[in-house]
């Protein structure tokens, strides 16, 4: 799985999924599945003590999502102990469904950071900025120039820094910053005016066709508002026929506005991206696990995803699809293996 | 479903303003003022400052008031992207910090025409002006930043959003829950952002008069 494309939509399906459950024993097995993939991944990528930062963590986020909810939240029935009212903000009864409740939240915070993370770790800064669509070509360009200063800039800073400490510059306040900055952003723009130049000596200029792209932004304001009204529609209760017709229509006027946008600016590739039929396989099984799960969860199949333990504790039910579903996240390893 | 439309939002408003950067001085000067920015990310560490301080805020700020609403704009949202790519922290919090740090490059441009028409340009009531709009920022920062998980996060009753309940009284909910989770943190950073524009604010615009004098080249098609 080298293809960016196959983790934007695992990301999707994992997304979907975390999203819609609260069920703890779900998000567990989420979780493992994750750690699994994100520790093979890790040991590809030579990063150490991958699992044991993230699992640290996933523990400070439980703890702390806990704490602040049994501290803040009073309701609930199951009395753990009480804390004196007239404690300003934290006074009260101290329950276990806040306990509970607090666990879950930070079980679904810390998967929904740890499914960032294995992104971030499975692709690089050239790939995400690759998956900028070509109707945005002037900010792509702008991102790859700032991609490709950083590292001369900061080796600039340290320079700088070397050179007003010894000086006699101590870097103690807010004023040391000056003699820092202003060298730093007057060498820098001295680039981009160089930089500027060969680009336009090169021949990069393109020139607006107003016309055709203003025209293109308004289909996409209207689009937009398509999907907007689609879902304040839905807050009133009209019937999800309307909604559904109008998130269609906007979702598929933004893609088409963006294929023609895009075909409108000339690029060349360099490295392209291959596809290998496991790749197309991947897609294929995570498109049908995103549209069963969206259809299970609509149509109330999947009763055992929602779980509160609100007002009174009690256990969360489990069902074998949802078992199955919970572990969707963890696909990828039966690929990664073969490449 | 909002974090959807949001994201949404966020494409429209980044199509419509890379209209600004179709030339290549444009694109050339906030590629490199970005990669500034994100820098300075880094050198958050190098100098000491006040807790939740940080010195991105001042460029964006500046190019804001300085270029324009949708440099302003680009200048913030990007800066926010790159220096999360960099550092690895893409997320879904990123949307949102584009968008608010957008605003913020964006907002500083409406302090031009109160500038000239108080005529205080090169004065000393501009760095007031600038100073004062960057400390409404940090907390307006903090403010929009827990806005966007806090109809989600579960906290003391009296604190959380009710959907049943009117505007009036949600904003009184929602102020609760700020002033107990992030006012102290954010009040530090409206401080250090009051110094650094206070004591930078002068020779960074003078840098960018110069520039912009000198990026003044003209291409002629024939």
């Amino acid at each position: 799985m080298t293809v960016s494309a196959t983790w934007l939509i695992w990301i999707s399906t994992s997304l979907i999924l975390l999203l819609s459950t609260r069920n703890p024993i779900y998000i567990l097995i989420t979780l493992t599945s994750l750690f699994l993939l994100g520790g093979k991944i890790s040991l590809k990528e030579e990063q150490l003590n991958w699992t044991k930062q993230n699992l640290r963590f996933l523990i400070t986020t439980i703890i702390l999502s806990t704490l602040v909810n049994i501290l803040f939240a009073h309701t609930g029935q199951t009395l753990l102990f009480i804390l004196p009212e007239n404690w300003p903000l934290i006074g009260g009864s101290i329950t276990l469904e806040s306990l509970v409740y607090g666990a879950v939240n930070g079980l679904v915070i810390g998967a929904l950071y740890l499914v960032f993370n294995i992104l971030n770790l499975v692709l690089s800064v050239k790939q995400i900025t690759r998956l900028i669509p070509n109707a945005f070509r002037p900010i792509s360009i702008m991102i790859t120039i700032s991609l490709t200063f950083f590292p001369s800039i900061q080796r600039r800073t340290r320079e700088i820094r070397e050179a007003q400490m010894i000086r006699g510059n101590k870097m103690k306040g807010v004023s040391d910053w000056l003699p820092i900055i202003i060298p730093l952003i007057v060498t820098s723009l001295e680039n981009a005016f160089m930089l500027s130049e060969s680009l336009t000596a090169r021949g990069f200029y393109s020139k607006s066709s107003t016309n055709i792209s203003n025209l293109n932004l308004i289909a996409l304001v209207f689009a937009v508002f398509a999907v907007f009204a689609g879902w304040i529609i839905r807050l009133y209760d009209y019937p999800v026929v309307i909604s559904v017709i109008l998130y269609g229509l906007g979702i598929i006027s933004i893609l088409f506005i963006f294929i023609i946008a895009g075909k409108q600016v000339n690029v060349t590739h360099y490295h392209q991206e291959v596809w290998h039929p496991r790749d197309i396989i991947f897609v294929g099984v995570s498109l049908i696990i995103a549209g069963a799960m969206i259809g299970l969860i609509r149509t109330d199949c999947l009763s055992s995803f929602i779980y509160s333990p609100y007002p009174n504790f009690s256990f969360p039910e489990i069902s074998v699809f949802g078992f199955i579903l919970s572990a969707v996240p963890g696909i990828p390893l039966i690929f990664i293996s073969h490449d | 479903m909002v974090s959807f439309i949001l994201v949404l939002c966020l494409i429209l408003l980044l199509f419509e303003t890379q209209s600004s950067l179709l030339d290549s001085k444009m694109i050339a000067f906030l590629g490199v003022l970005i990669a500034i920015n994100a820098g300075l990310r880094f050198l958050e560490n190098a100098i000491p400052g006040p807790a939740g301080f940080s010195p991105t805020f001042f460029l964006i700020i500046l190019t804001g008031y300085f270029f324009g609403s949708r440099i302003g704009f680009l200048m913030g949202a990007m800066t926010m992207f790159v220096s999360g790519l960099i550092t690895g922290g893409v997320g879904p919090w990123l949307p949102g910090q584009m968008i608010t740090a957008g605003w913020l490059g964006q907002s500083s441009s409406l302090l031009k025409p109160v500038i000239q028409g108080l005529k205080w340009q090169q004065k000393s009531g501009e760095i007031l002006i600038l100073s004062v709009f960057s400390a409404i920022w940090g907390i307006l920062y903090g403010i929009i930043m827990n806005l966007w998980f806090w109809p989600f996060f579960s906290a003391a009753p009296g604190q959380t959003w009710l959907q049943s309940a009117g505007l009036m009284e949600n904003i009184g909910r929602y102020g609760a829950y700020y002033i107990a989770t992030s006012l102290v943190w954010d009040i530090t950073r409206s401080i250090g952002n009051i110094l650094i524009i206070g004591f930078l604010s002068r020779p960074m615009l003078q840098i960018f008069e110069r520039f912009e004098k000198r990026f003044s080249f003209i291409i002629v098609e024939t």
